[in-house]
């Protein structure tokens, strides 16, 4: 390169004819070359923008430059929305059968600027809050792009505020969208419906059998279990961030902020004032501010000016009326601030009312009786105001929706997605229960009271591995407790076969032997379907100290208490302060905790949930350690039932009078240290201790009683 | 020079040429390629350039003061709670219902609706005092149709019971009137005025009601998965494989003999397909439900009953019929835990609010209520678990945390202190020895004595270190459990002045009602049984290998029980207890048991002087006295419950330690073992 610029200064004339026809050459082949390379640098450093030249379309575009489409006088309006409308009926939910996740699919249509005959526009593109709720849409898992795949079709017409657009011709525009059929499960959101002067309470575009989801429905036109009610959204408390503010009494007990309101309400809410003073604060418009300063965040009372919606935090409850539409942004402010919502609006359908329980977050007062709503709410309990406010904005599901738009799209979704997929629908907790509450919650998945009839009995589970001896006694001694229904043998040992079938005991219920693929402590706990009954014995080969006295009565209690583990020798864990951890402990101690499970019943579906549902890796530490796995289904019962266990007969421990004193002491003591271990371990992987200590076992009712032993139904409980 | 010059510029030349076609053939042959067909990343709602400008969809000016609008009339023909109902007659005494007296002759569950309200608490007999005027539209059977009422006032405050779907044409307009009816369609009902009533069949009993049918929590292994209704009114039941069958729950093919069973009216399996129209389908919804089979209901046209107060996705599944299908497969998948929870709830909602006329009636006004109360209404969780709205009331608190039923849901736990209500009878003396005992107690925080007695109170009380109040009794034996507001702890120890009560011995008891608050815990029990010899329930105090009621001279219970005994129980019972004193403890033993469902709880009691001699509560007769106890008593009060509540149970419990050959040293309660 440098030679031939060389060339070009030393001039043409030096150059011979041959030279000259060399340097074109030259000159064209290194343009190319040139040409050449600064292309391929522009392919290297905008690589994106070569690979995906469609994006690059619609992602780097102007909401003016959206296509346009016109729209002739003469073209179709659906039909007026259906009052009728149910899911049954008006929607096809058939289009929803492909979605594996129980999710429905939500197609967005592209954005379009639509005009009548002479290009004037039917409504504002698209607003920012349209384009927001858009936007999450299509960033959720609802989003599909493919149309035939979809269930849910929302249109990208802006329909949010019915002032901004003309009826008729956004009606039309909504009928040429490419998959209308009459609305079939098209759904719309707006929030600002109807218009001067009658102010309808839903959408007045002809929307025939669309979906809505609207922001200010009455019962007249909310179609139950069809529309969705949603909350009318502020941009006013978005843009300001309010602190949190705890639970308690405020400055003001009632607030009323709202303008506007109807001179009759205003004179109502100001006779409150006059009545009850201090307590109660009235503010309207200001009419006396100086240039410059934004008159929707400030309001007035004569003429002490506050800032909005600051204000509204200290008040405890607030005032929201009905204007001349039903649903009313300052709602959405009121909540925000953490104010509790006094809301006196006739059949105003509230938002998410279908799932959201409006009952623990607000105070719903008839419009006739505004001049006693100072008297309804001092009739509230302090406590539970504190709970209201906790409520209002502690729902966690709602997600702060009062102040996102995002919130209230996901919402519309999810409800919807619940009612066409109801087997996988998120939960009245769920939706309603504050953290707090579901933290220490605990929901007993045996909450029925039954006490299950004694006919059906117990399956007794003895693990074993090769003592076939002790196995066989503890069969035969098992055998004889008369409730006992079936004998489950799990053998665990992979290199032996179980004995012949000739060698077993006789004995009078069925004998069932299953072998394991493993040699792991976790197959005592496993749900067989051999298991019949609810009521399962796990018992060791080696427990053949139990009377059947003691066993029969240890069913019985079980029976009494169903969803509890009842066992004999009682365990118990202790906090070590100078350690600073749990120490397990086997002293003849006056508290219990634990109970081995040696010898215990408890309900199957503990099996079920020690399998499939235990925490952490708890299982597989189990099961590599050979230790503990009746420490973790304690664990496992207490943190699911909140319940302790039941000790039953004063039984400490289980001698097996065929072990000899095993060198006991040091055996003993690393014995101790790896359960208190395991203790702790479980503990943290709970991530808190689940066990209850409690001071009583269950002895038959004339235990040591000064009563004829004949007499008694267990005379022969055991020692200990 | 020349040759130089030209050899560096075809080095120059071929080296770039080398550059270009490794950096260009790179990217000529990625442009080459046509796109890959991997996962394309779905095209979502563009992103804007310009998107911060565009405006809001309300204007500020315009958002919060859109043009005022006066204060709205109601409708004429629609009707809601806010602008139909006049709750300002319902202030004084909360809801009162007077009910018009049928003109001719009633059919059986007429007459079984009109006995339920009349035995209610909400019953007055003056249509002027009451709030809800209550209408019975007559049954189709009797042919004739009522007539305008006098204070009809355009139906306002009106209730009109409708049993069957519209037998008459309507002679009068409803006006203003709410409608109870059962099973309305979804089109007709106004939610939050009307009321979903469910289906009463012609044998549907007045009181108590057949329990519900399982016996066991989870599904027994072999249990069929679903149920189907058959056209004459039975079920049958088919196998895993269900996807053979047709929506309207005809199967196409026989699945044989082997797999299908029949059943007269309650089906054994774990899922009930409801499809159809009513009423057919909603007389078998409440038999699943009973059945404790959990109702799959497929688009249902007819509103569920009671659904503004129960949660029924807790107990069933409403579907999509047209989603068959995929519906079965989600059955066949659903997770253990939900399936166990479902069941269980079906069963709790059943024994609650539908197993009688009594119970369906009384939460139809209890719905009612509700509304009225507005902010002290149940709360969701008081209507949707144990033991349902009817049971808790809301008179007594809105906060969970105050019931004895919700310490686990809440996460909360009772207090650790109690209040002992010590009721001096007529011929007592006053108990200063069982005053220190149980002021010994380290959990006491409060003494109240109840003074029941002729003569006057006396001047000084012994030195306690608790408070010690005394209360003047009106000398009714019911007296004692009405709910003072003295009384300010969770747990009330319920005593008799002759009872005697060592300070270990009411510890112990206390920490064990800590985990049982909400069953009676008590020293000296006795039981029921079914006397065949005189076709009645009779009980007995003597010692048994079981019981099923403790005496309330010495009890723990959670002093919600006061509340509920006073104002949930028929004044009748009361009345009864008053006159036959040994009868308060059945009552209130049945009244807690048909609250849990559970047996009581013994603890050990050491005197074995007074458990020789069967105990009568503080009657007006001079000391414990032998005295039988009165059969006629459990027998009235079982009849009025309208089943036996009572369960029984075949344990005590003890200390950990109790009686074991160990060191006294080492046991903490070891006066309880002292003879």
């Amino acid at each position: 390169m440098c030679a031939s610029v060389k060339y070009n200064i030393r001039g043409p004339a030096l150059i011979p004819r041959m030279k000259t026809k060399h340097r074109i050459y030259y000159i064209t082949l290194f343009s190319i070359v040139l040409l050449g390379l600064i292309a391929t640098g522009m392919f290297q450093f905008w690589p994106h923008s070569i690979e995906s030249s469609n994006d690059w379309n619609v992602e780097k575009r102007s909401v003016r430059d959206v296509p346009v489409v016109r729209l002739p006088a003469d073209s179709p309006i659906p039909e007026r929305g259906d009052l009728s409308c149910r899911m049954h009926t008006c929607f096809d939910v058939y289009r929803c059968g492909f979605n594996p996740k129980n999710k429905i699919k939500v197609y967005i249509y592209a954005l379009k600027k639509y005009v009548d005959d002479f290009g004037v526009p039917v409504s504002n593109t698209i607003s920012r809050e349209y384009n927001e709720l858009l936007t999450a849409i299509s960033d959720s898992d609802y989003y599909t792009d493919d149309i035939n795949r979809a269930c849910l079709f929302v249109p990208s017409i802006d329909v949010l505020n019915q002032n901004t657009l003309r009826i008729k011709e956004t009606a039309q525009a909504l009928a040429q969208l490419s998959r209308w059929d009459r609305g079939t499960n098209h759904l719309l959101f707006n929030m600002l419906p109807g218009g001067p002067p009658d102010y309808n309470t839903a959408l007045d575009v002809p929307r025939d059998r669309a979906l809505l989801a609207g922001g200010g429905f009455s019962t007249w036109t909310y179609r139950q279990g069809y529309d969705v009610s949603i909350p009318v959204y502020s941009p006013l408390s978005a843009e300001v961030d309010l602190p949190e503010k705890g639970p308690g009494p405020r400055r003001y007990f009632l607030l009323s902020s709202q303008v506007g309101l109807h001179p009759e309400y205003r004179e109502d809410v100001e006779a409150l004032q006059v009545k009850h003073g201090e307590s109660v604060l009235v503010l309207d418009k200001c009419t006396n501010l100086s240039e410059g300063v934004l008159s929707v965040r400030k309001r007035c009372h004569k003429h002490q000016v506050f800032d909005y919606p600051q204000v509204l935090q200290e008040a405890t409850f607030c005032v929201v009326l009905r204007g001349a539409r039903l649903g009313q942004a300052v709602l959405s402010d009121v909540l925000q601030a953490g104010c509790v919502p006094v809301v006196i609006a006739d059949s105003y359908i509230l938002p998410f009312s279908e799932v959201l329980d409006w009952k623990r977050a607000s105070v719903v007062v008839p419009e006739e009786k505004m001049s006693d709503v100072y008297s309804i709410l001092q009739s509230i309990p302090q406590r539970q105001i504190e709970e209201m406010q906790r409520q209002v904005r502690g729902q966690p599901r709602r997600e702060n929706w009062s102040a996102s738009i995002k919130a209230i799209a996901l919402a519309t979704l999810q409800i919807i997605n619940d009612r066409i997929y109801p087997y996988a629908a998120i939960s009245y907790e769920e939706w309603n229960d504050p953290p707090a509450v579901k933290w220490g919650s605990v929901s007993n998945p045996l909450f029925l009271p039954l006490i299950p009839p004694q006919s059906q009995g117990f399956t007794a589970i003895v693990l074993t591995y090769d003592r076939v001896e002790s196995l066989f006694r503890v069969i035969t001694e098992v055998s004889k407790v008369p409730s006992l229904s079936k004998l489950l043998v799990v053998w665990n040992n992979q290199n032996k076969n179980p004995p012949e079938d000739s060698l077993w005991p006789k004995i009078r219920v069925p004998l069932k032997v299953v072998r394991t693929a493993e040699n792991k402590l976790s197959n005592r706990f496993f749900p067989y379907d051999e298991i019949e009954t609810e009521a399962v014995l796990a018992i060791d080969d080696d427990i053949i100290m139990l009377t059947s006295d003691e066993l029969q009565f240890g069913y019985e209690v079980w029976r009494e208490f169903p969803d509890r583990l009842v066992g004999y020798p009682g365990r118990l864990h202790l906090w070590d302060h100078e350690m600073n951890k749990w120490k397990y402990e086997s002293e003849w101690t006056n508290e219990v905790s634990m109970v081995l499970t040696g010898a215990a019943f408890y309900h199957k579906y503990f099996n079920y949930l020690y399998t499939y549902k235990m925490p952490g890796d708890i299982k597989n530490w189990v099961d590599a350690h050979m230790n503990c796995e009746d420490i973790a289904m304690n664990f496992l019962v207490a943190n699911v039932t909140g319940k302790a266990v039941i000790k039953v007969t004063p039984r400490k421990k289980f001698k097996c009078p065929e072990c000899t004193a095993i060198d006991g002491l040091s055996l003993d003591q690393t014995h101790m240290v790896e359960r208190s271990e395991c203790i702790n371990k479980f503990a943290s992987v709970f991530g808190t201790m689940p066990l209850k200590v409690v001071e009583h076992r269950a002895d038959p009712v004339l235990y040591k009683d000064d009563f004829p032993e004949k007499l008694k139904s267990f005379p022969n409980i055991g020692s200990l | 020079m020349q040759s130089w010059r030209r050899k560096s510029l075809w080095l120059a030349l071929s080296a770039s040429w080398l550059l270009l076609v490794l950096l260009g053939g790179f990217s000529l042959l990625r442009l080459a390629l046509p796109p890959r067909p991997s996962p394309r990343a779905p095209q979502g709602w563009p992103r804007w350039l310009d998107a911060d400008l565009l405006q809001s969809f309300s204007q500020p000016g315009e958002l919060p003061e859109d043009a005022a609008q006066p204060p709205r009339v109601p409708h004429g023909g629609s009707c809601n709670w806010g602008s139909c109902f006049d709750t300002s007659k319902c202030r004084g005494d909360g809801l009162k219902v007077f009910v018009y007296p049928a003109a001719g002759p009633i059919s059986e569950t007429h007459r079984k609706i009109l006995a339920s309200i009349e035995g209610s608490r909400f019953h007055t007999f003056s249509p002027a005092g009451a709030c809800l005027l209550l209408l019975l539209s007559l049954d189709a059977q009797t042919g004739e149709c009522s007539s305008m009422p006098l204070q009809w006032n355009r139906g306002r405050n009106h209730l009109v019971l409708r049993l069957h779907p519209a037998p008459c044409p309507r002679t009068f307009q409803l006006g203003q009137a709410m409608v109870a009816e059962a099973s309305p369609t979804v089109d007709s009902f106004r939610a939050g005025f009307d009321v979903a009533l469910p289906f009463l069949p012609e044998a549907h009993p007045l009181r108590g009601g057949a329990p519900g049918q399982l016996r066991q929590h989870s599904p027994q292994p072999r249990i069929a998965l679903l149920a189907l209704e058959e056209e004459r009114g039975g079920w049958r039941t088919a196998g895993t494989n269900s996807s053979a069958c047709s929506w309207d729950g005809r199967c196409e093919q026989d699945p044989g003999p082997g797999q299908t069973q029949r059943w007269e009216m309650l089906p054994n399996a774990t899922f009930c397909l409801i499809s159809g129209h009513r009423p057919q389908a909603a007389s078998r919804f409440l038999q699943a439900l009973q059945a404790g089979c959990i109702p799959v209901l497929l688009s249902p046209r007819w509103e569920l009953p009671f659904s503004e107060v129960i949660d029924w996705t807790k107990a069933a599944i409403v579907a999509d019929e047209r989603l068959l299908l995929q519906v079965l497969a989600a059955l066949q998948e659903m997770s253990p835990a939900k399936v166990l929870a479902l069941r269980q709830q079906t069963q709790f909602l059943w024994d609650a609010y539908f197993s009688s006329v009594e119970k369906v009636i009384h939460t139809t006004l209890e719905v009612i209520q509700d509304r009225i109360f507005g902010t002290s209404a149940h709360p969701s969780l008081l209507w949707n678990s144990l033991p349902g709205a009817l049971l808790a009331l809301s008179t007594f608190s809105t906060s969970p945390q105050d019931f004895p039923f919700y310490y686990l849901q809440q996460g909360s736990r009772p207090e650790g202190r109690f209040s002992a209500l010590i009721w001096v009878g007529a011929s007592d003396q006053p108990p200063l020895k069982l005053i220190q005992a149980v002021a010994g107690s380290q959990h006491c925080a409060q003494i109240l004595v109840l003074w029941s007695n002729e003569r006057p109170l006396p001047s000084r009380w012994t030195e306690t270190a608790v408070p010690l109040t005394v209360i003047d009794g009106r000398r009714k034996v019911s007296d004692r459990f009405f709910p003072y507001s003295t009384i300010r702890t969770d747990a009330i120890l319920s005593l008799d002045a002759h009872s005697s009560l060592s300070t270990s011995e009411v510890d112990f008891a206390f920490v064990v009602w800590q985990s049982f608050p909400e069953r009676m815990v008590g020293f000296l029990t006795s039981s029921h049984f079914w006397d065949e010899a005189h076709g009645g329930w009779g009980y007995t105090a003597e010692r048994t290998n079981e019981f099923s009621m403790v005496l309330t001279m010495a009890a723990f219970y959670h002093r919600y029980y006061h509340t509920l005994f006073t104002h949930s129980l028929p004044k009748a019972l009361r009345t009864l207890a008053d006159e036959a004193p040994t009868c308060v403890d059945v009552l209130m033993n049945f009244l807690v048991a048909a609250v849990t469902k559970l047996p009581p709880i013994k603890v050990p009691y050491g005197k074995q002087r007074q458990e020789a001699a069967p105990l009568v509560p503080g009657g007006p007769e001079p000391g414990p006295k032998l005295q039988a106890p009165d059969p006629n008593c459990i027998n009235q009060i079982a009849a009025a419950f309208g089943h036996m509540p009572l369960r029984s149970s075949h344990l005590r419990l003890d200390p950990v330690l109790f009686k074991d050959p160990v060191s006294v040293q080492r046991k903490k309660y070891r006066s309880l073992e002292k003879p």
